[in-house]
């Protein structure tokens, strides 16, 4: 299985020596496509064909590898190259090298490493580092390059080599070392001959390729065992450093997203890991950055992708060494990108959205700290490990343990963290470092439990005996609030709060956009006016469900206490007025944020016992007796919804009234807020036409009162799987109707939703039962199916009905896709999904058309 | 204050010896026997919080004193020369944890791109390549520091297994956590502080790259 044994006389015909090398730009028009050439030659390839300036250089395709072992094949390719670039190996004043690559057909990990400096001799050295002015140019490359011809190429046992570089740690030594050790084991010296050194490098990288450790990198990325590879023999152009020197770019900010190229710029002879703290920022490049930009807006307009390149700067002028699409771009530019390309007029908008998914939206929405401009930024760390969080100082792994077990959230402040506060790190909400990097043992910690740090504060000083630390000009004690951003590693005095961001510029064009291609609605699940503000600045349409069960919680719990345990009618209307009041206020805030949106009110659906006092907590012994009596043993299947509405009449009536009348007065202002006002849990359709009755006297009593008749839809929620079998029935009462997917899906299954949560859900998906909560995803063949029923016999009643989901299946993909499959008007989903939702709507509807016209074209009929 | 602790070490059960090593080393025990820990605790070596056990102070010291080769010694000389030879590594090995948990760009790694996995996968390769000779040395000078190679090979194994955890979770005998006790030995075998093991590291780095 030796490649070297069999490839030459098996996949090539003996040829004279040079015919297998192909200089790049010219493996097209020979025929040679990525199998043979690799992702390298490829590249090279069509950088040239795009007009991009490359570096001289060859590719011996996959296949024929093997030859460039053979001296005759080797001498060739130096010649060539030599030819390419108008240089030679060994002429002393415009200096030539050469490095040696590989690539396979597609990208992979675990290829060889470049052999980066053939064709020093220990005679050619000086004078090559006196051209770059710098004594040490080549130590290290020098080093790595002849440590491997010598492990793999000449079979020295590694072992020495390790020891030889062990025994000789002053980078200037150990080439030497090396090389006396070649003399001594491999029965030859190094040699100098370029050729002779180019072959044997062939072979080094062959026998690596063919090592244990590269089959089993092979075996883990389910590569073929005997997979080719394609060598590439590169031109590396000696100059001075001032001049010259290599570098990485990137087309896009990786923040912004917006088309800025980034990377770095190193000066001297290139190597495979540049040393830290030595890259300069590209604007350093003698020559600007013209031409790179130049390179990677020809290139992303080429591949519609992010792109990154790899280029050398010699005598102030760059080519290309290297480039493709960003196998995975930040999130931002991708986003950027679509955005751009539609501009030009280089992409459709339907194609701009498809290449944003809804999971990606909701990873642009990451959460944040709250900023309102007035807060104090104590300093500016790295961002360590993202996330946002607050809470309070402590300056010890055992504090922070400590402050965990009261339930609190800790701020571990440390100079710095050593593996005897791993403790604290993992009981602490967030992690502070005033030393370390991004590499530093705090924030690997911090990332592997998955928590917010910011580390390398500068100036931050740990005071454990005053139990205080110095932040910048600050100080804080322990104990004090304080609030950081692992993302961009700001700190801040005091507790902000965590929300979630809201899109950037680019994601709102891209959601318009997705906007146009969607079908179904999106509204949000609000029970405020704050709510209703951010939902509609993330593009909600509407209120899809604005629950008013927190009208009676709160300071206003005795009022509806005393409703329920009135000793007599006078106690009870008195209750009520007042509850009236204060939901007259609530409603009126709630439709002003909502405008002239629609808006889906449910009357009170909360569980009794919500409303109960504790046992003994009642204050007399009547009304002790009559709360005795009223508990529940299932209070979620008891009296709840419209059955307590039926059974306490007034309930229904004094919240309509308080709805309708806030409504009169919001229109007097001039907005008129689309009233929707919705009945829960409801399984009989006379159990409707009663509720139905409430509300429509409610606004009988409004109009008598203001003159003012309150225009508004009358629905019902369905919940349970009578009210969505009795469909038909309930939609002569309902002009819309709202599929309550969580209780509907509780209800189907039989299941109690914390309890599965707890106990069965878990296991039903490690057998494969389930392969998603239901809770979570819709289950479309279950809870589905009813819902598909339902509208199909509610529209053989009244085709106009309205019809959407209120459940928090509204922001899940997924079941938005369902919902839209069955022709429901609109989703409504928490705020937050509100842009999610979108998108998910959009992807949807995209995929329909296409399926659509894929299927037309088939000659199917639509 | 030092005083007292030099006392108290001096007074230290020598059957505790070994536990009270490996607790410092570790920086933890978690779920252990009562029976296990209770002889430290009552010595005043080992402090229970929650479901760990934390070394004190004068465990810390105490610690320090039995690890610490003779200053000035052959034997810390020797050791020193593989501790300088460790720090490039251990920076290495610090980035390769970070490769594996964050994207160039600080995204999170999220483990569905198989080619960048296999590539941070190739690195640890190369640190563990690195390590070995660093390791063999160190066995000829330290007693008991062999346990650390078979440690870090038991770690890649379950790595190598398909369990992720098993090269930087502070949670179980990681990769990155037996790397890490490593770490702590060789400075207290050497008595060197972490500021100063931190500015060797950096001089090293720079300097090897010339």
């Amino acid at each position: 299985m030796n490649i070297t044994d069999h490839r030459p006389g098996v996949d090539a015909p003996p040829q004279a020596p040079g015919l297998a090398l192909v200089p790049y730009g010219q493996g097209r028009t020979r025929g040679l496509d990525a199998d043979a050439l690799g992702t390298h030659g490829v590249a090279m390839d069509r950088l040239v064909a795009l007009g991009l300036t490359v570096v001289p250089g060859l590719t011996v395709p996959a296949g024929t590898a093997a030859s460039l072992g053979e001296p005759g094949t080797a001498g060739a390719a130096v010649e060539l190259v030599e030819q390419l670039s108008g240089r030679r190996v060994g002429d002393s004043a415009r200096p030539l090298l050469l490095r040696l690559s590989a690539s396979a057909p597609t990208d992979i990990a675990g290829l060889p490493p470049d052999l980066a400096c053939l064709g020093v001799t220990p005679d050619s050295a000086g004078d090559l580092c006196t051209v770059i002015g710098r004594a040490d140019a080549l130590d290290e490359v020098w080093t790595a390059t002849v440590r491997m011809i010598a492990e793999y190429g000449l079979d020295v046992p590694a072992a020495l080599l390790d020891d030889a570089l062990l025994d000789n740690p002053a980078p200037h030594a150990r080439v030497g070392a090396l090389l006396s050790l070649v003399a001594r084991h491999a029965g030859r010296p190094f040699p100098d001959d370029p050729a002779e050194q180019l072959a044997l490098a062939a072979r080094a990288v062959l026998a690596r390729w063919d090592s244990p450790r590269a089959r089993r990198a092979r075996k883990a990325q389910k590569l073929p065992a005997d997979l080719d590879i394609a060598l590439h023999v590169q031109a590396l152009r000696i100059g001075p450093a001032d001049r010259s020197g290599y570098g990485t770019a990137v087309s896009r900010h990786p923040e912004s997203g917006r088309f800025s190229p980034q990377g770095s710029f190193f000066r001297g002879v290139r190597r495979s890991a540049p040393p830290p703290h030595t890259g300069e920022p590209l604007e350093k490049l003698a020559g600007g950055t013209v031409l790179l930009e130049h390179a990677l807006l020809t290139l992303e307009r080429h591949l519609h992708a992010p792109v990154s390149v790899d280029f050398e700067v010699r005598d102030g002028e760059v080519s290309l060494l290297a480039a493709s699409a960003q196998s995975r771009p930040p999130l931002r530019a991708s986003v950027c990108l679509a955005v751009d390309l539609v501009r030009d007029g280089a992409l459709a908008k339907d194609a701009a959205v498809r290449r944003i998914g809804p999971a990606q939206v909701q990873e642009l929405l990451h959460p944040q700290l709250k900023l309102t401009g007035d807060e104090e930024l104590l300093a500016r760390g790295l961002p360590a490990s993202p996330g946002a969080a607050t809470g309070t100082v402590a300056l010890s792994g055992e504090r922070a343990l400590e402050l965990a077990a009261e339930g609190a959230h800790a701020v571990l402040v440390m100079h710095e963290t050593t593996p005897a506060d791993v403790p604290g790190m993992l009981a602490a909400t967030a992690v502070l470092t005033g030393s370390g990097g991004i590499a530093s043992h705090a924030a690997v910690v911090a990332r592997g439990a998955g928590k917010p740090a910011v580390c390398g504060v500068e100036g931050l000083r740990v005071d454990k005996a005053a139990g205080t630390v110095r932040i910048g000009e600050r100080v804080l004690r322990e104990g004090d609030a304080v609030s950081l951003d692992g993302r961009t590693g700001a700190v801040y005095a005091g507790a902000l709060s965590v929300s979630v961001a809201g899109p950037p510029p680019e994601l709102s064009t891209l959601l318009e956009w997705a906007d146009d291609s969607r079908r179904l609605g999106v509204r949000v699940n609000a029970d405020t006016a704050a709510e209703v503000t951010t939902a509609v600045a993330l593009g909600a349409e509407g209120v899809g469900l604005c629950r008013t069960e927190h009208q009676f919680l709160g300071d206003r719990l005795p009022l509806i206490r005393s409703v329920i345990l009135a000793a007599d009618p006078a106690a009870r209307d008195e209750a009520l007025l007042a509850l009236e009041h204060a939901q007259h206020e609530d409603f009126t805030a709630l439709l002003t944020a909502v405008g002239d949106r629609p808006v889906t009110v449910r009357l009170l659906d909360a569980p009794l016992h919500e409303f109960l006092p504790a046992p003994g907590e009642a204050g007399d012994a009547a009304a002790e007796q009559r709360a005795a009596s009223l508990r529940e043993a299932n209070p979620m299947l008891g009296l709840r919804g419209v059955r307590l509405a039926l059974l306490h009449e007034r309930l229904y009536p004094a919240q309509a009234e308080a709805l309708f009348s806030a409504w009169v007065e919001v229109a007097a202002t001039g907005v008129r807020p689309r009233l929707e006002v919705m009945i829960p849990l409801v399984s009989l359709p006379e159990e409707l036409r009663a509720a139905a009755a409430f509300v429509r006297d409610a606004a009988e009593t409004v109009a008598a009162r203001t003159g003012v008749r309150v225009p508004y839809r009358l629905g019902t929620m369905i919940e349970t799987p009578r009210a969505a079998l009795l469909a038909a029935e309930l939609a002569e009462h309902a002009e819309f109707f709202s599929f309550g997917t969580n209780d509907l899906t509780q209800l189907t299954y039989g299941f109690s939703r914390d309890d599965v949560e707890r106990q069965v859900l878990a296991s039903y998906q490690e057998r494969g039962f389930l392969t998603a909560s239901p809770f979570a995803r819709l289950d479309p063949h279950g809870v589905g199916a009813l819902i598909a029923l339902a509208v199909e016999r509610a529209r053989s009643v009244r085709p106009d009905i309205k019809l959407g989901v209120c459940g928090e299946h509204g922001g899940d993909p997924d079941s938005i896709a369902f919902c839209d499959d069955v022709g429901l008007d609109y989703v409504s989903c928490s705020a937050h999904r509100v842009p999610v939702a979108r998108m998910a709507a959009a992807h949807s509807a995209l995929r329909k058309s296409e399926s659509r016209s894929a299927s037309n074209e088939n000659g199917t009929p639509a | 204050m030092h005083s007292a602790a030099a006392e108290r070490t001096d007074t230290i059960d020598p059957s505790l010896a070994d536990a009270v090593i490996d607790l410092v080393l570790r920086g933890m025990w978690r779920g252990t026997q009562e029976s296990v820990h209770r002889p430290l605790v009552d010595a005043g070596l080992a402090m229970v919080k929650g479901p760990m056990v934390l070394p004190t102070e004068s465990a810390k010291q105490a610690a320090a004193q039995m690890l610490r080769v003779p200053a000035g010694s052959g034997q810390e000389a020797q050791i020193t020369a593989v501790y300088e030879a460790f720090l490039p590594v251990n920076r290495k090995i610090r980035e390769v944890c970070t490769a594996w948990q964050c994207r160039p760009d600080g995204s999170v790694n999220d483990h569905g791109d198989s080619v960048y996995d296999a590539e941070v996968r190739e690195q640890l390769e190369d640190v563990h390549e690195a390590i070995q000779p660093v390791l063999r040395r160190l066995e000829r000078l330290l007693a008991d520091s062999g346990r650390y190679l078979t440690g870090l090979e038991e770690a890649l194994d379950r790595f190598d297994d398909g369990d992720r955890q098993w090269l930087a979770s502070p949670l179980c005998d990681s990769y990155h956590t037996v790397w890490m006790r490593l770490h702590q030995e060789l400075l207290l075998v050497l008595g060197i502080s972490r500021a100063e093991d931190e500015a060797r590291e950096e001089q090293l780095v720079r300097g090897s790259h010339g």
